[in-house]
């Protein structure tokens, strides 16, 4: 999907198809982008890093999901949380930010940011050099479909059917 | 008793190297280098593989500039094919690669180097980042992230990925542009003018205040190299190479990338896997030679767009003959930007653009090809030999960091030489050492062809080899 006008939710996800669960990002948005194919205003941009750049795309979106993996919670858990504006922009990493990094950068350059933004995180088991998914991935990206669904019904303001 | 000072990781750079300097008895710089520290060894991996994915693999290569790669890799391949590419997919591709010209420059000059510009050689290297010029100059940082979004989102349109898009093939593209996205290029093209002039005339004002660095900066003799169109306008995809000497004189001229091999040698040096190459018929390392923005611009006659020509005149000004200083690599990286936007204007106005022939097939018809395009640090030569069943026995990759490593470790202990006394220094002037390797912009990751992240260190080394100081970022 690919516009210039303002997203009602815009998913941002990172991760490298080539490091195992690290792709999982790519993965959900890749999903997201054909499940929500019939409804207006969402934007779905995947990257390897989240760069200074999005902040342009973070500032025009009225929310935005972060999708990203981690191997700082147990392998198939899913963590999503509210993203709060970072206080400080961070020093060096002019090659890849954080999240909240990135909503103080769009705040910093337009004066804005989306009126809601949440994180979604998968545990990450394995980052190996190789594509695919460990185990505990594969067995959570059902619940993870599932959660990423509501979350994005959730920021559109569409119903969420209950399963 | 003699040192040696060490910057490593050299930071904001495009991957991963060290900078040595060496320092005699008396704390004099004796000797300086500038180390790429990772190997990848894309061309040897590649054999055994169809020629036609070639392209794809050879993109990986790099997450900044894989565009050029693609170009370069397909342009060799059409070689073996001995087939000429439809006129709107060439021009597909020239827009394409002019996006990322100016998405990798925007990084270049706005992320990495500005801070410097900005706050200063000497400021405090907790706030010399991107982020301390939101602090000091937003509309400066807002216009350079534009840019950047306004080049990868052409990429992104046109191939539809920012990064590694798949759309340039042996052959031409795989899809025509659709009108909705020459539309909405067309709509982000007056915001693009508005950002770089912004960046020109800030830059104009402020450059004089560098004076000595520019004196200081890679300020030599050298040969320079780059591609060019038969009316001697700048040329970032077809056209051949034109060398020139330190006078402006044509030392060769209209090679192509057949002949690029017999030209162009490499030679290895201990401390470095980046290659140096030379002008062949002057032998290594007095034919080294200099490519990238600041060569394009002392080769070129003309950019070829309004615009940019009125900035060209202004820039040849600054030198009777070629302008040597690497510190204006800044100016002509502005330059090319200005270019990059009014060509892919007059690209998008093409009345063929939107003409659904755009890729020419054939099987292997050759058994060696070569292929060459302007990367945004200069040139980019590609060369392979299949055998019958067009599988790659052979490549190799002359990569613009490679024609510029000489130059950068002739730069550096220059700098080095003028800033350091007596063995002392601070952190202000190790941080020049560094930005003179950053107006090259180097691509380490595609020298080496490597995989790394960016960091840089410098090391002082004592005369008994022993290592007196170190700045690791």
């Amino acid at each position: 999907m690919v516009n210039t006008k303002t997203a009602r939710c815009l998913i941002l996800a990172c991760g490298n198809t080539l490091r195992e669960d690290d792709g999982i990002g790519p993965f959900l948005a890749s999903w997201a982008e054909q499940h929500f194919a019939h409804l207006d205003g969402l934007r779905v941009l995947s990257t390897h890093q989240w760069t200074p750049e999005l902040s342009a795309e973070i500032a025009s979106a009225e929310t935005v999901l972060f999708i990203d993996c981690s191997v700082a919670i147990p392998p198939g858990t899913i963590n999503i949380a509210p993203v709060p504006v970072a206080e400080d922009l961070p020093r060096l990493m002019t090659h890849h930010l954080d999240a909240a990094s990135l909503l103080a950068l769009a705040r910093e350059y337009y004066s804005t940011t989306p009126r809601e933004a949440m994180l979604f995180v998968l545990g990450a088991a394995s980052l190996e050099l190789r594509e695919g998914f460990s185990d505990a991935m594969k067995a959570a990206i059902p619940k993870a479909q599932r959660a990423l669904e509501a979350s994005v019904l959730n920021l559109l303001g569409e119903p969420v059917q209950r399963r | 008793m003699s040192q040696t000072i060490t910057i490593d990781p050299v930071t904001r750079l495009e991957g991963h190297g060290k900078i040595s300097i060496y320092l005699d008895d008396q704390g004099n710089v004796e000797n300086a280098n500038f180390h790429v520290t990772q190997v990848r060894g894309f061309e040897k991996f590649s054999e055994g593989r169809p020629f036609y994915e070639m392209p794809s693999l050879m993109a990986r290569i790099c997450g900044i500039c894989p565009v050029s790669h693609l170009i370069a890799s397909a342009k060799a391949c059409e070689a073996i094919m001995s087939v000429r590419i439809p006129h709107t997919a060439a021009q597909l591709r020239r827009m394409l690669n002019l996006a990322q010209t100016v998405q990798s420059h925007a990084l270049s000059f706005f992320y990495l180097s500005s801070p410097d510009l900005l706050l200063g050689m000497e400021s405090d290297p907790a706030t010399r980042h991107l982020f301390g010029v939101v602090g000091a100059k937003p509309e400066l940082g807002r216009a350079g992230v534009s840019l950047r979004r306004f080049g990868q989102h052409i990429i992104e349109l046109l191939g539809n990925k920012r990064i590694h898009p798949g759309w340039v093939v042996p052959g031409g593209v795989t899809e025509p542009l659709a009108a909705a996205k020459r539309d909405e290029i067309l709509g982000m093209i007056p915001e693009a003018y508005n950002n770089i002039k912004l960046a020109l005339n800030w830059y104009k004002q402020i450059a004089e205040k560098f004076e000595p660095e520019i004196e200081v900066f890679a300020n030599f003799a050298s040969l320079y190299m780059g591609l060019i169109n038969e009316d001697e306008s700048v040329e970032f995809t077809d056209g051949a190479l034109r060398l020139i000497d330190a006078k402006g004189g044509i030392v060769a001229d209209g090679i192509t990338a057949n002949q690029f091999s017999e030209v162009i040698g490499e030679a290895v040096e201990p401390y470095s896997y980046t290659k140096f190459a030379y002008y062949k018929p002057l032998g290594y390392p007095e034919g080294s030679y200099r490519v990238g923005p600041l060569a394009r611009l002392n080769i070129a006659q003309s950019m070829g767009t309004p615009l940019a020509d009125i900035e060209l005149k202004q820039f040849k000004q600054l030198a009777l003959g070629p302008v040597q200083s690497s510190f204006h690599y800044h100016y002509a990286r502005l330059i090319d930007i200005l270019y990059g936007i009014e060509k892919i204007e007059q690209i998008l106005n093409d009345p063929q653009i939107l003409d659904t022939h755009v890729r020419a097939t054939a099987g292997v018809n050759r058994l060696e090809g070569a292929g060459q395009a302007e990367a945004p640090r200069g040139t980019l030569h590609h060369h392979y030999k299949v055998d019958d069943n067009g599988l790659i026995t052979w490549a190799n990759l002359v990569i613009a960091t490679g024609q510029n490593n000489n130059a950068m470790n002739r730069g550096v202990l220059q700098a080095a030489q003028h800033y350091i006394k007596d063995g002392k220094f601070t952190e202000g002037i190790l941080n020049r050492v560094e930005a003179v390797v950053r107006t090259f912009d180097p691509c380490l990751s595609c020298s080496t062809h490597a995989a790394g992240q960016m960091p840089l260190a410098i090391s002082l080394i004592s005369a008994q080899g022993e290592l007196v100081d170190q700045v690791i970022r």
